[in-house]
């Protein structure tokens, strides 16, 4: 008789994995900062983490002082178990990106949590809730918080530190995203170049042939004209990108915002960042910065102690010492392609990184799929040293 | 010792707002002139602060109703509705009141405030439950006060809050949801339509607070429950005479069995003297105007959806009102001060509304308007609005390329509130209170946590200073001058910013009251 079948006695409550575990938006001054703190608490430990500094992070997430969020919005929302932080996310919506390709996608990023499956699902559910609601069917990330920042999510070469502009992770991160569910979107490469490596007899030959070009002059940035020198960078990198994965046209804004980061950096090295013109026309360039992010590590995030600018010092001492570049961007206008140009700049560049003491130049990101630019890395003896993964999920 | 006097004499606020002449409450009428306009000191000012919806307290016939029934009845009934205290007025008020609502029964209490009063204290139950708005008017927090029942309060119109809190409650016990028709600080409507769903659902009775609706919404004036088409599914509803109904006093119409048990038992009706026959006679007489001219509604609305866009059209936010209340979103109280004064100075009397009327930093001037109010009129307001918004840096100095026309809660439209912006939704949620800090914070803060924040401010100027480019030098060289043009505001800002640091914006008292 089925009445008399006795259920096994409940088990005793067991606390819940969540139990006290709360999702809130990020609201007020005190809450941003913990919010940019929280990575920092989460690394100390780790000695290839590389603290940004708080206060740039603070105003970099204020829709005030951003223009980024001219065209996107964005929610913050911080987990804290029993009061203490053990999370944090970003929810974007950027208007931009899916205008231009057309698409309904809801971004994440800074995303950093415990190692705790369920707070990273939490997390990961409050954003998609949030970009659900307006209106996005994907969700895709991480972005820190477009793909003209620093995106996607470390999955191989945990061994070194991050280039700047890069980010980093624990190795943990990727088991939590596919544990929720985000599937593999595109896998961006970043590659390492020594720069004892010989470049290859056919880059030098092409380089020559291009050089002996009457047309063609190749200079390091004016630094008397720095923000003609930035319009004439945007009008390339704005060209050039187009139909690359990921690329969103950044605003005149958006574009000025990066530039004045970069500048000192610009400033440190002038001639490294070279321009390629044809007819006194840039058509061509090579950004190739010091790598700031070992200088940045002396800091500790922080530019004053006690108010005294101790950690600008230590920034300032550490930059003479940097013996790593990046090679931010690459760009030729379509149309002066196949001229030799790339080659040009990467053969000028290489010997300027040689004769001030670089012992190596990192390359990237590019997207596993653009061959021509993968091949023509290998070609030129770069290592393929990190991938960085963007991951999605249909809502 | 404590004496019960002590707060009173330590009261500082009242002294505070008197002395820095920011003092906004009891100002005295001395003369109306045609309501849309009054005298104050001796100087006419336009009124756009009272709730004379529809223009009705100066209408000569209302008037005239009035003197008749002082004539015929005198001026006071001397006693309850229970004893000697009803006429036949109030009895040919209350039949046409009943047939005007589309219910069994309704019954006239002195004041609004005292009608949700009785109905709430009356009506529930030591095993009852009342789902209570956040939002809710005073009179149906304290009627819930002094009834037995278990309150609980849902999130201002979130339905799914409301969803949650019936789930949990006991299946078997008597629930009641009440809820304001139209909230009278922010304008927006309750989701009545999900209301009564959630109340079919799970068995519960539905009341609305019509005050700020009835004689506004609706093809008939009837209020939200006519505006939705739900005047069956609404149990109980409410009304106000001191809005549109040109007097004083207030209505409950609903069912015979229970209109006739709370007028037996209701302590705060069995107990007060009943309303004066000049008042009874008044609304007679304005339900007559309501009923025969609809477009009197009409040009209310569309003074309302004048205002929300000329405001909009300027910068400023008008939140989520779909109705003739207009907010002003100033956000600092102490701002919120001074846009009153200087309205006032101007020749506009509209009301400043702070904590705890609203939350912390959601400081706003509540406007509201008349089907009597003339196009001039409302121009003038305007433009004066613009120009101490400017002044005040409420809105930007040119204005904005566009904005978001207002949705009007017209009859035949079905709109519960306009889409609230980031800053509004994040001002009513009470979350802009915590910019800036207190001295009584920092009283509480040890050392070292002042030090810490000294310090965190020279880490962010010295980032920003590092990050300056030339044409930020070339703005900051301005700024003296900026400040010269700007000199006769000086004293005010000062005072704001100073004001901040001892009240900030509401939030310290609300503090100490938890303490």
């Amino acid at each position: 008789m089925a009445s008399t079948v006795r259920r096994k006695p409940a088990p005793a409550p067991r606390p819940s994995p969540t139990a006290g575990l709360t999702i809130t938006p990020v609201r007020t001054a005190a809450e941003l900062d913990t919010f940019v703190r929280f990575q920092q608490a989460l690394y100390s430990s780790d000695p290839n983490y590389v603290p940004p500094i708080a206060a740039e992070r603070r105003d970099f997430l204020d829709r005030r002082h951003n223009p980024f969020f001219a065209h996107a919005s964005a929610e913050l929302f911080l987990a804290r178990r029993n009061g203490e932080v053990v999370g944090r996310i970003a929810a974007v919506d950027d208007t931009a990106y899916n205008q231009f390709h057309n698409t309904q996608h809801g971004f994440f990023g800074m995303f950093d949590c415990i190692h705790d499956a369920s707070v990273a699902a939490h997390l990961l559910d409050a954003a998609s809730t949030w970009v659900r609601a307006r209106g996005m069917t994907a969700l895709m990330g991480p972005m820190n918080l477009s793909t003209n920042h620093d995106c996607g999510l470390l999955v191989e070469g945990f061994e070194s530190p991050p280039c700047m502009m890069m980010s980093y992770n624990a190795r943990y991160y990727a088991g939590l995203l596919e544990g929720y569910g985000l599937r593999k979107a595109k896998d961006l490469w970043h590659y390492e170049l020594s720069t004892m490596t010989a470049p290859p007899e056919k880059v030098v030959r092409v380089a020559e042939r291009a050089r002996e070009q009457e047309d063609v002059t190749v200079r390091g940035v004016n630094l008397r004209d720095l923000s003609g020198e930035i319009r004439r960078l945007k009008t390339i990198y704005n060209a050039m990108l187009q139909r690359n994965w990921g690329f969103v046209p950044m605003s005149d804004e958006e574009f000025d915002y990066i530039a004045r980061r970069l500048k000192p950096l610009v400033q440190l090295r002038p001639e490294l960042c070279r321009i390629a013109e044809v007819r006194g026309e840039p058509v061509a360039f090579a950004l190739t910065l010091p790598d700031a992010n070992a200088a940045l590590k002396a800091a500790d995030g922080q530019l004053t102690t006690w108010g005294l600018p101790i950690g600008i010092a230590r920034i300032a001492l550490a930059a003479q010492r940097v013996n790593r570049l990046r090679v931010l961007l690459f760009g030729i206008t379509p149309g002066y392609r196949k001229r030799g140009l790339d080659a040009l700049l990467y053969l000028d560049t290489l010997r300027l990184a040689r004769e001030r003491g670089f012992v190596a130049a990192e390359l990237g990101w590019v997207t596993e799929d653009n061959a021509l630019m993968n091949r023509a890395l290998e070609a030129m003896g770069a290592r393929r040293f990190k991938t960085y993964r963007i991951f999605e999920k249909r809502l | 010792m404590a004496d019960v006097f002590d707060k009173c004499t330590n009261w500082k606020d009242y002294k505070i707002a008197k002395a820095t002449g920011l003092y906004p409450y009891f100002r005295a009428i001395e003369a109306s002139h045609a309501g849309t306009e009054v005298e104050i000191e001796g100087r006419r000012v336009i009124m756009v602060g009272s709730n004379n919806y529809l223009g009705l307290k100066d209408d000569p016939r209302v008037k005239e109703a009035a003197i008749a029934a002082t004539r015929k009845f005198g001026t006071t009934c001397s006693g309850s509705r229970l004893l000697n205290g009803t006429l036949a007025l109030h009895e040919e008020l209350e039949a046409r009141l009943a047939k005007f609502l589309n219910r069994e029964a309704a019954m006239l209490v002195s004041t609004g405030f005292q009608t949700n009063l009785a109905a709430m204290s009356a009506l529930l139950g030591r095993h009852d439950i009342v789902f209570s708005d956040r939002g809710n008017h005073a009179c149906i927090v304290d009627g819930i006060r002094l009834s037995f029942a278990t309150e609980r309060k849902f999130r201002h119109n979130d339905v799914e809050h409301l969803e949650q809190l019936l789930q949990q409650a006991d299946p078997e016990a008597g629930k009641l949801i009440v809820t304001d028709g139209v909230f009278s600080m922010e304008g927006d409507i309750c989701n009545l339509p999900k209301i009564a769903e959630l109340a079919q659902k799970y068995n519960a009775r539905v009341m609305t607070d019509d005050a700020h609706s009835m004689g506004v919404l609706g093809e008939h004036g009837r209020g939200t429950s006519e505006y939705f088409g739900l005047e069956a599914q609404c149990d109980l509803v409410m009304g106000t005479f001191s809005k549109s109904f040109a007097s004083l006093g207030g209505v409950l119409a609903g069912p015979f069995d229970v209109i006739n048990y709370l007028k037996h038992k209701a302590r705060p009706v069995i107990f007060s003297a009943s309303m004066t026959p000049a008042s009874v006679a008044a609304v007679l007489e304005a339900l007559n105007i309501i009923e025969a001219e609809p477009q009197r509604r009409a040009r209310l609305l569309d003074i309302a959806e004048k205002m929300h866009n000329g405001f909009r059209a300027m910068g400023f936010d008008t939140g989520v009102s779909v109705t003739p209340v207009v907010p002003v979103l100033v956000g600092d109280q102490v701002k919120c001060f001074r846009f009153w004064k200087a309205l006032h100075e101007a020749g506009i009397f509209a009301n400043p509304v702070i904590p705890p009327a609203v939350e912390p930093g959601h400081a706003l001037i509540r406007t509201s308007y008349m089907a009597t109010h003339t196009d001039e009129q409302l121009d003038r307001v305007l433009e004066t609005f613009e120009k101490i918004g400017r002044k005040l840096n409420v809105i930007p100095e040119t204005r904005p390329t566009s904005y978001t026309p207002v949705k009007i809660a017209r009859p035949g439209t079905y709109v519960l509130s306009n889409e609230a912006t980031q800053r509004w939704a994040a001002a009513s949620a009470g979350l802009l209170a915590d910019k800036g800090f207190s001295l009584e914070q920092i009283s509480r803060m040890s050392g070292r946590e002042v030090a810490a924040k000294l310090f965190d401010a020279m880490e962010t100027l010295t980032y920003r200073a590092a990050n300056l480019q030339p044409d930020d030098l070339k703005r900051l060289s301005t700024m003296p001058m900026k400040l010269w043009e700007k000199r006769s505001e000086l004293p005010g800002l000062l005072l704001e910013k100073g004001a901040t640091l001892f009240i900030k914006n509401g939030k310290q008292s609300e503090q100490s009251e938890r303490n």
